[in-house]
């Protein structure tokens, strides 16, 4: 069957794949050990009872023995098998434990499943995108379509944008949802791991080979499951740093910020919905009821466009927040036709701008600048008064990392009881906590002066640390005003 | 080893010995174990073919890659509804059938230890089942998170989610009194004579699965009440933005899902057990290493559930544990494959419809086993996990398993039932059937999983598609082959071959089990004095 087109797809295996890892190739000889162990007993047993079937029938003449049984037996091929199993158990142990150990990895991805495309963050180098299904196998894969799944490249397993990462590097990937349960797979990197809302999974990968791999989601994550592929391009080096200097340019290019005619919003807007929108609300906008609300004649459309627009940036329920995933500009345009098409004919819209102003400041796209206020002297405090202060600033922003007590959650997040950094320097640890480092974010601006003293006074004389020094929020405000501001990408 | 002298009561009616009422109303307020049993078992039947259509529908879109007939979500439906209506419909209700007809003949009972919940519990089932199929026609959808009901993906199930979780809880409320009294059976009223260790395997491994499901099912059904209460009054188990967490869950679930599996596979173990020896003329070989097996499977499968779970991110302690506890359950499980083979070794074999569905359960489950195996490493089940693989997997544990055998059953016990004898010529082809047509349906799933299609996908890529092709045709087959069990199960109760049977039907099958000492059809009511001499062959 379509042997011609064969050659634009993937090559056919009956079996497992030895994959391009080291660990895949581990995984596949445990497997194909398993497997020949498993025909040895197979044909073992079945040729037992075949011998048994074909000699001993009655219809032969065959007359039944009455012996009915034998502990010795019974004995043997209860212990036989516990070897065999014990021979098993020894690799299997050893390739888990191989799969486990993410220490001294060189970079770090943070893989977020959505409903449904997947959120990639290169921890160590800012590049930030979403990657989902190409538009010819979506076309292709709707409810007849009448197009040939053949005729499409790498059919249900292409991306917009794939994956890139450098060969023979130690890669962490972190995994959560920001939906449901998705899981991630790649057959040639030899595992899959589950991206869990509000938890964050690890696994690791060194790519020996430069190529291109091809995976699914693995967790029934709603209608569109089979329609999240994942791909992995492998980079050597050079390769791979030519195209980081690219991604990070395309990551800087924010949105457009000027104004645009009403008919313009709304055609633009078409395409914005077909792309982002149509899975669920469906391209005529009516929705599947009970599940998806329509779009046409909706309440929220038809009320205060304020509503909407806080709708549709951060979700609510089975609605991602958008605000997270599209650009200003896009986001309005969307609105506006919603609002003006499939049936609706409000006649307001939203300019990007506006739009511009709700989105959270930590969105990669640039914000609207405010000059920064003159800043108000802040009196110093006492180091009671800061660690009191501390307490709770810490509880809200440190402990659900760092735990209630300071244990941190080894591997992932370091202890602060008995920290070097927080025994250490004082100006180190605030280095530290306004820049961020790895995992850890910046706090630069997520705190206001005073929290920031406070929590960084708290951290080094409770939680276990009595290192007896503080700083005063006077300092810290010095060092925040001389920041960088906020967005470093918007130029 | 002998016959029994029971008088039975039905040519001299007193005042407690009355037959069943007539017409329809005796069906349904019925306290009688063959009424119920019979009445548990035409359920069953029913609900296998709603759910062989649901399959039908799945294979039908999987037929070729591409959107053909339905749309994702309801096809999500389908998978979903497709598993719920097997397990709790079809096959859990078919051994349940099986466990009223056969165990107070077994153990030389009146009848079941409580009547009057007897019947409740089958009325309830159909109520929880009728409940879970009218989710079907309602707004957003039948439920389509798949049958492990993972939150958070279940909780956007629309109107259907209270319906579905109510039908979980009339189905446990259902198991748990059937299972209470299957065990106040057993315990009570068991024939003078009848020690634990003289009852049929079948009785045995009903018994230790009552136990399971008793266990378990108030776990599910809290599981699901959670559910609930997250969707509709504000709390947060499964949800982490509340301190909860999804993974529990998981958890909570696989610790009735896991023994739930083997409670739809112990009475099939224990079927199989007692017809292998008849057919094969010889006892069953080691008699307690069964027992014991069966005991030891069921305690094992309390403590492996998180081998369902490898990828979600254990601590490695957990996983090795996980991953060394679900290996050791190859052991027990290997004993009884081994002692059925010792069983049929030097035996005097004949191959009537019952021993064929006997045999291909013997090794199709085996194949089943060792895949199983496979997959209880976690290492490779990185790899396995949530592909075709698995799905080939619990298949060929279910379907060439449970299903073959409550085949074999009906083949087996149908003339005991009806008097008649059913077609054999038809019960062989239904066999050749459907032993050729499940191993074109099933086995090229495992060749899709290793290449990398994963579960639960309503379309995938090109390079799957001839396989899948070929396990839909297999599809096909083994639906359309079933209308042929549904054509001999009729044609026997209205007279078979016309051929009336003895009251052993197989030859020296008196050895083996009181059933076949009792007329065949048995009179409304049996055994209301206890027999006086119980057969021993099978020890």
């Amino acid at each position: 069957m379509a042997l011609a087109l064969r050659t634009a797809q993937a090559d056919y295996t009956l079996n497992l794949m030895k994959g391009v890892t080291k660990v895949s190739n581990d995984i596949y000889d445990l497997h194909m050990l398993i497997l020949w162990i498993c025909v040895f007993i197979g044909v073992g047993v079945f040729g037992t009872m075949f011998y048994s079937i074909y000699h001993h029938r009655k219809s032969k003449g065959h007359q039944a023995a009455q012996f009915h049984e034998n502990t010795t037996v019974e004995i043997i091929w209860t212990i036989i098998p516990t070897l065999i199993l014990i021979g098993m158990a020894i690799p299997a142990t050893k390739t888990l434990l191989e799969l486990d150990d993410v220490q001294d990895s060189e970079m770090s991805i943070k893989v977020t499943g959505w409903q449904w495309k997947w959120e990639y963050e290169y921890l160590d180098n800012g590049i930030h995108f979403f990657s989902s299904l190409d538009e010819a196998s979506n076309k292709a894969r709707q409810v007849g379509s009448g197009i040939d799944p053949r005729s499409v490249p790498n059919y249900l397993l292409n991306v917009d944008k794939p994956l890139v990462i450098p060969t023979k590097k130690k890669i962490r990937f972190l995994f959560t949802a920001a939906d449901v349960i998705h899981s991630w797979w790649i057959p040639d990197l030899g595992w899959k791991k589950d991206a869990i809302p509000g938890f964050i999974n690890e696994a690791w990968t060194s790519v020996d080979k430069a190529g291109t791999y091809r995976g699914q989601c693995t967790e029934l994550c709603g209608k569109d499951h089979g329609f999240m592929p994942i791909v992995v391009i492998a980079m050597d080096q050079p390769d791979y740093d030519v195209w980081v200097k690219k991604a990070q340019e395309e990551s800087k290019k924010g949105a457009d910020l000027s104004d645009q005619s009403h008919d313009d919003l709304v055609t633009k807007g078409a395409t914005v919905y077909a792309k982002n929108c149509s899975t669920c609300h469906l391209p005529d906008g009516k929705g599947v009821p009970g599940a998806f609300p329509a779009i046409t004649g909706s309440a929220v459309i038809k009320g205060d466009i304020n509503t909407q627009v806080n709708l549709v940036l951060n979700g609510k329920g089975g609605m991602p927040a958008f605000g997270k995933m599209l650009k200003a500009d896009e986001l309005s345009q969307v609105i506006t036709y919603t609002r003006n098409a499939l049936g609706n004919s409000v006649g307001d819209e939203i300019q990007p701008k506006a739009v511009q102003d709700l989105l959270p400041k930590t969105s990669s796209a640039p914000a609207a600048k405010v000059a920064p206020e003159k800043p108000e002297p802040i009196a110093d405090m006492s180091k009671d008064e800061l660690v009191n202060l501390g307490k709770s600033v810490y509880a809200s922003n440190c402990a659900s990392c760092h735990q209630a007590e300071g244990q941190g959650m080894s591997p992932m997040f370091p202890a602060l009881t008995g920290s070097v950094v927080v025994k250490g320097d004082i100006n180190a640890q605030v280095d530290l906590m306004l820049n961020g480092k790895g995992m850890m974010p910046s706090f630069g601006h997520a705190l206001k002066a005073t929290d920031f003293a406070a929590v960084v006074t708290y951290t080094r004389n409770s939680l276990g640390n009595s290192v007896n020094d503080a700083v005063q929020p006077s300092v810290i405000q010095k060092l925040q005003l001389a920041l960088p501001a906020e967005q470093d990408d918007d130029e | 080893m002998s016959a029994v002298v029971d008088e039975h009561d039905d040519h001299h009616h007193d005042d407690h010995a009355h037959g069943p009422e007539k017409g329809l109303l005796r069906w349904i307020i019925t306290t009688n174990h063959k009424d119920i049993g019979t009445l548990y078992l035409f359920f069953a039947l029913a609900m296998f073919f709603v759910g062989g259509i649901m399959a039908m529908i799945i294979r039908a879109e999987l037929f070729e890659p591409g959107m053909q007939f339905v749309e994702p979500k309801f096809f999500n439906s389908m998978t979903t509804m497709h598993a719920l209506v097997m397990v709790f419909g079809a096959v859990m209700p078919a051994f349940v059938g099986l466990a009223n007809w056969m165990i107070p003949m077994m153990i030389g009972a009146p009848d079941m230890a409580l009547p009057r919940m007897n019947n409740m519990s089958f009325w309830v089932l159909v109520a929880g089942v009728l409940l879970l199929a009218s989710t079907l026609f309602m707004e957003g959808g039948a439920p389509a998170g798949g049958w492990t009901l993972y939150p958070p993906l279940v909780l956007q199930t629309g109107k259907a989610l209270p319906f579905a979780v109510f039908s979980v809880h009339l189905l446990g409320i259902s198991s748990i009194m059937g299972a209470i009294n299957i065990i106040a059976t057993i315990f009570n009223m068991r024939a003078p004579g009848m020690t634990l260790m003289k009852m049929p395997l079948f009785v045995w491994t009903w018994l230790i699965t009552a136990f399971l499901l008793i266990a378990v099912m108030p776990v599910f059904a809290g599981a699901v009440t959670m559910l609930l209460t997250d969707r509709f009054f504000g709390t947060s188990f499964f949800d982490a933005a509340g301190g909860g967490d999804p993974v529990l869950y998981q958890h909570i679930f696989w610790f009735f899902g896991h023994p739930e599996v083997y409670i739809m596979i112990l009475p099939t173990f224990g079927v199989a057990s007692t017809i292998i020896p008849v057919f094969a003329r010889k006892p069953l070989f080691g008699y307690s290493s069964m027992v014991y097996a069966t005991a030891s499977i069921a305690f094992l499968s309390f403590i492996v559930w998180a081998h369902h779970m490898f990828t979600v991110g254990m601590p490695m302690a957990g996983e090795l544990y996980f991953m060394y506890a679900t290996m050791l359950i190859a052991i027990p499980t290997g004993v009884k494959v081994f002692n059925w083979t010792a069983t049929m070794w030097k035996g005097a074999m004949t191959f009537e419809a019952p021993m064929l569905f006997s045999i291909a359960f013997v090794v199709l489950f085996t194949i089943g086993g060792f895949t199983g195996l496979m997959m209880a490493v976690a290492p490779t089940d990185f790899q396995y996990h949530d592909t075709y693989f698995i799905v080939a997997h619990f298949h060929y544990t279910l379907v060439p398993a449970s299903v073959f055998i409550l085949m074999a059953a009906g083949y087996y016990w149908l003339p005991k039932w009806t008097g008649n004898m059913y077609n054999e010529k038809i019960g062989q082809l239904h066999f050749w059937l459907s032993v050729v047509s499940v191993n074109i349906l099933f086995f090229p799933q495992h060749f899709l999983g290793l290449a990398g299609m994963p579960r639960r996908i309503p379309d995938y890529a090109v390079q799957f598609a001839d396989w899948n092709m070929i396990s839909s045709i297999g599809g096909f087959i083994f639906g359309a082959s079933q209308l042929l069990f549904l054509y001999i199960v009729i044609d026997t109760i209205r007279g078979g071959t016309g051929e009336k049977v003895t009251d052993e039907v197989w030859e020296d099958a008196h050895k083996h089990g009181l059933e076949w000492t009792l007329p065949s059809p048995p009179p409304y009511h049996t055994f209301t004095t206890p027999p006086e001499v119980i057969p021993t062959e099978h020890i």
